[in-house]
């Protein structure tokens, strides 16, 4: 139980006192009503005596009697009550009394402390929340009053037992004395006296008044002459006195000299008010009763009636009605004056008593007690024991034996068969068991326990023997208390007695009054042994269904008792708070209820315990509400929404409208700022914020550029991606160098995107807030009006303007807010709302929240949705720092500057639109859109840039260039020069520039310029990403550069596929010599080119045929000049899978100086020359052939992986000079080019598509095909942890030695040689070398040499070469030399004359060779093809 | 088989709850959480000195008009409670025995993931799985 101000036997002895009546007359309540008070409240401060008197019990041992208390009361003789339960108005005072008693905190003290039990103790510091929990307790701690006292309990508890009916089997709160109050203004006092007395006799003696009881037949009486020194002639009260001390004895008698003072109070005199104490609370309720009282008053002949009205304690106090008319003071006036004067009472008391006027009083009631009433107990004290004493030895054997035989005969009452069950019986008032209780209760009010107890024990025997339950009750009761309150305690607290006198009254007489105060009794005494969970079990046994106003007072006290305990029982106590709770809340006690529920809340709070926790939070959102704290409703109401409720969904519906309901009022009481809502949840991490303008799609037969939109996922690959092409198109604009301040533009931003910097703004252009929320619930939550909250700085004011409200005034407005106007219902999803800002000024914008009307999904169509207003902030915390050691240790997070734009001053702004842009093509088809470019701001731009992942997808035309279907038309390309001799392309740069007229376009204006682009060479899905870069023509901006991004998704599909082969030509063309030295040529080594093409393409019904159309070359050395046509009038179509083989030769040129290289068409006959080089296919060639090996590797390097460019290839040149004139030798830089047309038949129209293949040839022999040949499968790159041995230097192979010299034999086909006269044949032969080496080379031939080859059967024998063997030549570059030989025949047939052997080495030896020291070795070269002879017999 | 099992943190909040009739769940958090109150007698009876050898089943706690409620409490105090159905006669001493040990096993378990923060709520799908089984499975 809680801490009570008083020790246990301090409140057992007050709750038992000797209680004195009053009657005073007319003039001595006018006397005192000076004072607002009546002549028993103006005693009653000082009824406590501060000294001690003396007792003598009845075998003459002196008694002290300490710290006695008296209870002065008037005389008020309406009926007591049933005396089995309260009256309701006794409740209603009840009620009254506690509710009008409230924690000091009143309802700020949610939490109060229960008990001096540390909640914290079983808590440990694991536990998640236990940080929060702890910072909790410590500011409870701090900032409110530790308390654990219960004040209105105990003051329940004293107007309770104030309450308390007299009952006729107990004589406690009997009166004892009667003070009999005259004034000494009377006329004659004395009679005054005389009728006051007779007036108490009539009271006690006629029987006509059953309520006021008295103790004792003859009650003391005391006769107090009351003097006004203020008015009355004091000598005259003195002889009054002197005339009542002769007629009453010195101690039956006194003057009481009160109201001294005359002037009312000074400001400055400060007189303690020890009335207000007790009569405040009682004055309180007052004011509320008094008009029921005046009723009774102005009615007083018929009050006995509704007396039930004013039955309550305060009644004890009004002046006597009824009977007694004379003396009742009514204040004059109406109903509504004696309400003033009750609220006058309220005031002040006892203006006109000074402090000697206090001490008269406290002096009074000393005399009266030590000299009147403890004389006068001590007396029938005695006397009863005589009578007792007297009886004892026959009665007490002769009483219980008759009562053993008889059964009852003695008690007369006992065939009352109703009385017995309800009260047991009823004595008559003069029964000796009575007068035994009598004496008991005598003893017990002057503090002699002991003989109280030893009487109360007998007396208890006896009623129990009598079967008289309400006095056995009674007895049990008292002597166990009497017991308790022994000094030196001979015997232990009969605790047992207790239970059954409870037991007794509250089954047997069914009183639950007295059982309640016997178990308020018992429960304190338990308490103060320290059995608290006894006391606990007592009290939970006392509440009922009758009175939900004690059972929640008894439930709380035992919920205390529980927390007490030596093991806390925090969950019984919270539980039984609650329980005390709900109770309360039914009795109407409102703030008690919620402190209940507030106090249990501490338990559960943050446990884990969720239902409970819910119901706890709702009935205080509840309480709360309807005690006008909607602050703390709210709260409590956000609790249940926002923890991950485990309710159900129509639990969490009802609960929700409840919070909007209670929302509702408390917004609407407070206009000034938006609340902010728990509903539902921001996932600020998710926000994205987009800069610009929505997408259009497209516009007609346009198709606007795929720009950044808030629709996309972000990919971090594809933004590394597009950062790369924005740095290159940067690099581009800048001249190759990319500036260091260099940043990638984000348009839309995210969580993964780079937040650290300001985002940049542009003025007039919109900022659209994508906001997520999630909703925790399983209700649907309805977001209507939903608004951005926002800041805003002006760049050179620096007072920000708060905007939260969207207001009308557009003008003023820096920003403009686009409402979402449509409803966004949320599902436990998450949803996504897109917010638009529009700014217009320059400055710094700050996105702070959200605002939104939240509303619940009506369950029915007819409720209305409840609408609450209210805004959440929007704040992003960046990313967890993991950098330093510090961040790594601690938890910090980084900046996040989203929602934190910039706005800047405006800038161009650009759209692009595509126009017949194809989405499926052939490989290496090339076709014709266009695209628009618009500049739809105030700005111009410049510098427009494009930079593609596929930079030969494209190319641009020039600038009204008309749609003509011909790819030979008038629409000229783009590249540098139309000349023949082109300047290579920086193969790297995938930025182009993009021609404009002027390089500007103006605000408005917008360009349309024709973009050929050629299908990609391998088949399938391609996505080709373009980002358009431009710049503001005016410079200086904070804004360098804008990008624009488009990608789109190009399917191709096979069309031809081309290989190409060439080997070197045996035969020096020497028809062509001639020319070809003209035109400064080397010839002596051609090369065959065969270039098969198929036709591959799968879809037979789409595509008819192709048709080469013309077949190009380009190479700084080569060129293709004649066409060896097997089939030569044939025209060159292919239908499907069709294989066609074209055969060219082709003839080294002079090398072009520099980087240039030459496109020779060359045509196949009976088509049209197309000039190649005026048309894009120059630009495509260029831009995707790289023949140059070196650039290539650069190249590969270059778009895909720029790191290994440095770390070149694995192609180096060779070792020394030697090699690379080996491998030069097998070098064949050349491409060709295939241009062909294809009829294609669609929707029965028939269509024709151009295009090109490129394929380039590189080494001689070796087949190159147009389509990229499948690569075998990437090796995994090994880890490596050493560093990579150099590469060994290649070694020219022996194949490739094997060609340095090419030999040729020059001799007539056929011989006739009249072998009849000659036996020998001798047939000159020419053998020509040429070298084909760019070196010095030594030529060996050796003829001896014979064919090895065993197929070659010597049938007719062989012939021989004459003349010498042997022979050694030396060969500068490139030469051609001779060499004369003679073949000698023996016989007619047919020879194969190619049998010398030819070796050849360098004159310098090759690197490895000079290693090996220094021996170059000779190796043997191709053999010539057969060369035959037919050597015919001349007849 | 249980219509209850719950897992509560030496610090008295629940680390897991689970019961079969889901519209009920009230009455057992109730339940359960009363329960605590009589593990807690039973623990501080047995004592300090014989904290060591104690038996970590507590047997049956207290009954009610439906259920039967046991107990047991691990060394590091976390408690077990199954709550069972009173008319279910079959289920012995032993057998919820042998329950407790398997509750205690799988949470044992879910302690040793080191990606599980002790102290908070038990969300394992094998634990989950395992107390599934336990459950009176209703249709």
């Amino acid at each position: 139980m809680a801490q009570c101000v008083q020790s246990v036997q301090e409140f057992i002895q007050d709750s038992f006192v000797p209680m004195v009546a009053v009657l005073c007359s007319e003039d001595a309540e006018k006397v005192t009503r000076k004072n607002n008070l009546n002549f028993a409240e103006l005693l009653r401060p000082f009824c406590r005596l501060t000294s001690e008197g003396h007792i003598r019990d009845p075998n003459n041992q002196v008694q002290p009697v300490k710290n006695l208390r008296i209870s002065v009361n008037n005389v008020c003789t309406r009926p007591a009550p049933a005396t089995g339960s309260l009256s309701p108005a006794q409740r209603r005072l009840l009620g009254e009394v506690v509710s009008s008693i409230q924690p000091p905190e009143g309802v700020t003290a949610n939490i109060i402390t229960a008990g001096d039990h540390d909640l914290n103790r079983s808590l440990k510091a694991s536990a998640p929340w236990y940080s929060a929990w702890r910072q909790t307790l410590s500011e409870l701690s701090s900032s409110h009053h530790y308390t654990a006292t219960t004040p209105w309990f105990e003051a329940y508890r004293e107007s309770f037992l104030q309450s308390m009916p007299a009952s006729d089997h107990e004589f406690l709160n009997h009166y004892l004395a009667c003070l009999l109050v005259v004034s000494s203004s009377e006329a004659v006092p004395v009679e005054q006296f005389l009728k006051l007395s007779q007036e108490q006799h009539r009271i006690q003696h006629s029987g006509d008044y059953t309520n006021p009881r008295w103790f004792i037949p003859n009650t003391l009486k005391y006769y107090v002459l009351l003097h006004d020194t203020s008015q009355g002639d004091e000598q005259r009260a003195d002889a009054v006195y002197e005339d009542m001390k002769q007629r009453y004895g010195s101690q039956g008698c006194y003057l009481l000299k009160i109201n001294s003072r005359t002037s009312p109070t000074g400001a400055d005199e400060q007189i303690p008010d020890p009335w207000s104490q007790y009569l405040h609370k009682n004055n309180l309720l007052k004011a509320n009763s008094v008009v029921a009282e005046n009723d009774i008053g102005s009615s007083e002949v018929d009050s006995q009636d509704s007396a039930d009205k004013g039955d309550h304690p305060l009644q004890l106090d009004c002046p006597p009605s009824g009977g007694l008319d004379s003396l009742g003071v009514l204040p004059p006036g109406g109903p509504t004056a004696a309400r003033a004067a009750a609220l006058a009472a309220a005031g002040t008391h006892g203006d006109c008593l000074t402090l000697n006027d206090h001490d008269h009083i406290r002096q009074f009631l000393q005399e009266f007690t030590f000299r009147g009433l403890l004389p006068h107990i001590e007396k029938n004290i005695r006397q009863l024991n005589d009578q007792l004493v007297s009886r004892k030895g026959l009665s007490r054997s002769l009483f219980s034996a008759t009562k053993k035989w008889f059964g009852g005969g003695k008690a007369p009452e006992k065939s009352i068969a109703e009385l017995k069950s309800t009260s047991g019986l009823l004595y008559p008032p003069e029964a000796p068991e009575l007068q035994i209780r009598k004496m008991a209760d005598l003893c017990f009010l002057v503090q002699h326990y002991e003989l109280a107890y030893s009487c109360y024990h007998t007396a208890k025997k006896d009623f129990l023997s009598d079967q008289a339950l309400l006095y056995a009750a009674g007895a049990l009761e008292m002597a166990a208390v009497s017991a308790f309150l022994q000094a030196g305690a001979p015997r232990p607290y009969p605790a047992h007695y207790m239970d059954t006198a409870i037991q007794t009254y509250r089954d047997g007489c069914k009183n639950m009054v007295l059982a309640e105060r016997c178990a308020l009794l018992s429960a304190e005494v338990l308490k103060s042994q320290g059995k608290y969970s006894d006391a606990a079990t007592l009290l939970i046994k006392m509440t009922s269904e009758d009175s939900d106003l004690r059972s929640a007072l008894l439930l709380e006290q035992a919920a205390h008792c529980f927390i007490n305990m030596r093991n806390p029982m925090v969950r019984k106590f919270a539980f039984h708070m609650i329980l005390a709770g709900h109770r309360f809340s039914k009795a109407g006690q409102k703030r008690h209820a919620l402190r209940c529920y507030c106090q249990a809340m501490q338990v559960y709070r943050a446990r884990g315990w969720s239902l409970a926790e819910d119901h706890i939070n709702f009935t205080i959102g509840r309480q709360s509400f309807t005690l006008r704290q909607p602050d703390n409703a709210v709260e409590a109401f956000r609790h249940i929404l926002t923890n991950d409720s485990q309710q159900t969904a129509t639990q969490q519906g009802a609960f929700l409208r409840e919070y909007l309901y209670v929302y509702k009022s408390v917004s609407a009481e407070s206009e000034a700022s938006l609340p902010k809502l728990p509903l539902p949840c921001i996932h600020a991490a998710a926000t994205r914020v987009y800069f610009g303008h929505e997408r259009r799609l497209a516009e007609g037969e346009k198709q606007a550029a795929t720009n950044v939109s808030l629709d996309q996922e972000y990919d971090q690959e594809q933004a590394v991606m597009w950062c790369q092409l924005e740095e290159q198109a940067v690099a581009s604009a800048h001249r190759g160098v990319v500036p260091a301040a260099f940043q990638p533009s984000q348009c839309c931003l995210n969580s993964q995107t780079d937040n650290l910097r300001t985002p940049l703004a542009v003025v007039e252009e919109p900022i659209i807030v994508e906001v997520t929320f999630q909703n925790p619930l399983k209700v649907s939550l309805l977001l209507s009006d939903l608004s951005l909250q926002w800041s805003f700085t002006p760049r050179d004011l620096s007072s920000p303007q708060q905007g939260d409200l969207p207001s009308d005034e557009a003008s003023g407005e820096p920003i403009t807010n686009d409402k979402v106007g449509s409803l966004v219902q949320l599902y436990i999803t998450l949803t996504a709302a897109r917010l638009k800002l529009l700014p217009h000024m320059i400055g710094q914008l700050n996105i702070l929240g959200v605002a939104y009307n939240l509303a619940s999904v009506p369950s029915e169509e007819s409720s209305q949705p409840l609408v609450v207003r209210g805004q959440q902030d929007l704040e992003i915390r960046g990313p967890r720092l993991n950098s330093t050691k510090e961040d790594k240790t601690s938890v910090s997070h980084g900046q996040d500057q989203r929602l934190h734009p910039l706005i800047t001053p405006p800038m161009p702004l650009m759209e692009v639109f595509f126009l017949q842009f194809p989405t499926a093509l052939l490989c290496g088809e090339i076709t014709k859109a266009y695209v628009e470019f618009c500049n739809v701001s105030g700005v111009a731009l410049r510098g427009l840039r494009v930079a593609s992942t596929h930079p030969h997808f494209f190319t641009f035309g020039g600038v009204g260039g008309t749609s003509s279907s011909s790819s030979s038309a008038a629409s000229t390309p783009l590249s540098p020069t139309s000349a023949e001799v082109c300047s290579a392309y920086h193969t790297l740069a995938v930025a182009v520039e993009i021609p404009l007229e002027g390089g500007v376009l103006r605000p408005g204006q917008s360009a349309q310029l024709p973009l050929w682009l050629r299908g990609p060479d391998q088949e399938g899905v391609h996505e080709i990403n373009f980002l358009f870069y431009y710049e503001s023509a005016e410079k200086g901006g904070r804004i360098s550069h804008r990008v624009l991004r488009h990608n789109v998704f190009i399917c191709a599909s096979r069309s031809l596929s081309v290989c190409a082969t060439a080997c070197p030509s045996s035969v020096p063309s020497a028809d062509h010599r001639g020319r070809d030295a003209e035109d400064g040529d080397h010839l002596n080594d051609g090369m065959l080119v065969f270039v098969d093409v198929e036709n591959v393409n799968m879809s037979e019904a789409g595509v008819r045929e192709f048709h080469i159309i013309q077949v190009s070359s380009c190479s700084r050395q080569w060129r293709l000049h004649k066409c060896i046509n097997p089939y030569k009038d044939k025209d060159c179509k292919l239908t499907s899978r069709e294989r066609a083989k074209l055969c060219f030769r082709a003839a080294r040129c002079k090398p072009l100086k520099g980087n240039h290289r030459r496109i020779t068409p060359f045509l196949i006959p009976l088509l049209r020359q197309i000039v190649s080089s005026t048309t894009p296919c120059a630009d495509f060639f260029f831009r995707c052939c790289p023949s140059d090996p070196v650039k290539k590797e650069g190249r590969a390097g270059g778009l895909s992986h720029p790191s290994s460019r440095t770390t070149g290839g694995h192609w180096t040149w060779g070792g020394g000079p030697i090699e690379a004139v080996v491998r030069t030798c097998n070098e064949l830089d050349l491409n060709i080019i295939v241009l062909w047309k294809a009829y294609v038949v669609e929707d029965n129209k028939q269509l024709i598509l151009e295009g090109q293949l490129h394929v380039t040839l590189q080494t001689v022999g070796k087949e190159a095909f147009s389509l990229p040949q499948k690569e075998e499968a990437q090796e995994m790159v090994l880890l490596k942890f050493k560093p990579d041995l150099p590469p060994p230097v290649i070694q020219p192979s022996v194949e490739q030695l094997s060609t340095l010299i090419k030999t040729n034999l020059h001799y007539p086909e056929t011989y006739s040689h009249p072998f009849v006269h000659e036996r020998l044949c001798v047939v000159p032969v020419t053998l020509t070398m040429s070298n084909c080496a760019l070196a010095e080379v030594e030529v060996l031939i050796d003829l001896r040499h014979k064919t090895i080859s065993p197929d070659s059967t010597e049938v007719h024998g062989t012939f021989t070469w004459l003349g010498q063997t042997q022979y050694r030549r030396r060969l500068r570059p490139q030469e051609v030399a001779p060499l004369p030989l003679r073949a000698c025949f023996l016989h007619a047939g047919v020879y194969n004359l190619s049998t010398p052997r030819v070796f050849a080495k360098f004159t310098t030896p090759t690197r490895k060779e000079e290693e090996e020291g220094g021996v170059a070795v000779e190796t043997s070269q191709q053999a010539a093809s057969p060369a035959l002879i037919i050597i015919t017999s001349q007849a | 088989m249980a219509v209850c099992i719950a897992v509560i943190a030496k610090e008295n909040y629940p680390l897991y709850i689970r019961s079969v009739p889901t519209q009920n769940e009230l009455k057992f958090h109730y339940t359960v959480h009363t329960s605590l109150d009589v593990v807690e007698e039973k623990i501080s009876a047995a004592g300090k000195a014989m904290a060591d050898q104690r038996e970590l089943y507590l047997g049956l706690l207290y009954p009610t008009e439906d259920y039967k409620v046991y107990g047991y409490v691990t060394n590091s105090k976390v408690k077990f409670v199954i709550v069972v159905d009173s008319s279910n006669t079959s289920l012995r001493d032993n057998e919820i025995r042998s329950m407790f040990r398997k509750l205690h096993n799988s949470f044992t378990d879910v302690m040793c993931n080191p990606f599980y923060n002790p102290g908070d709520p038990v969300q394992s799908k094998v634990f989950e799985g395992m107390v599934s089984g336990m459950m009176v499975q209703v249709s």
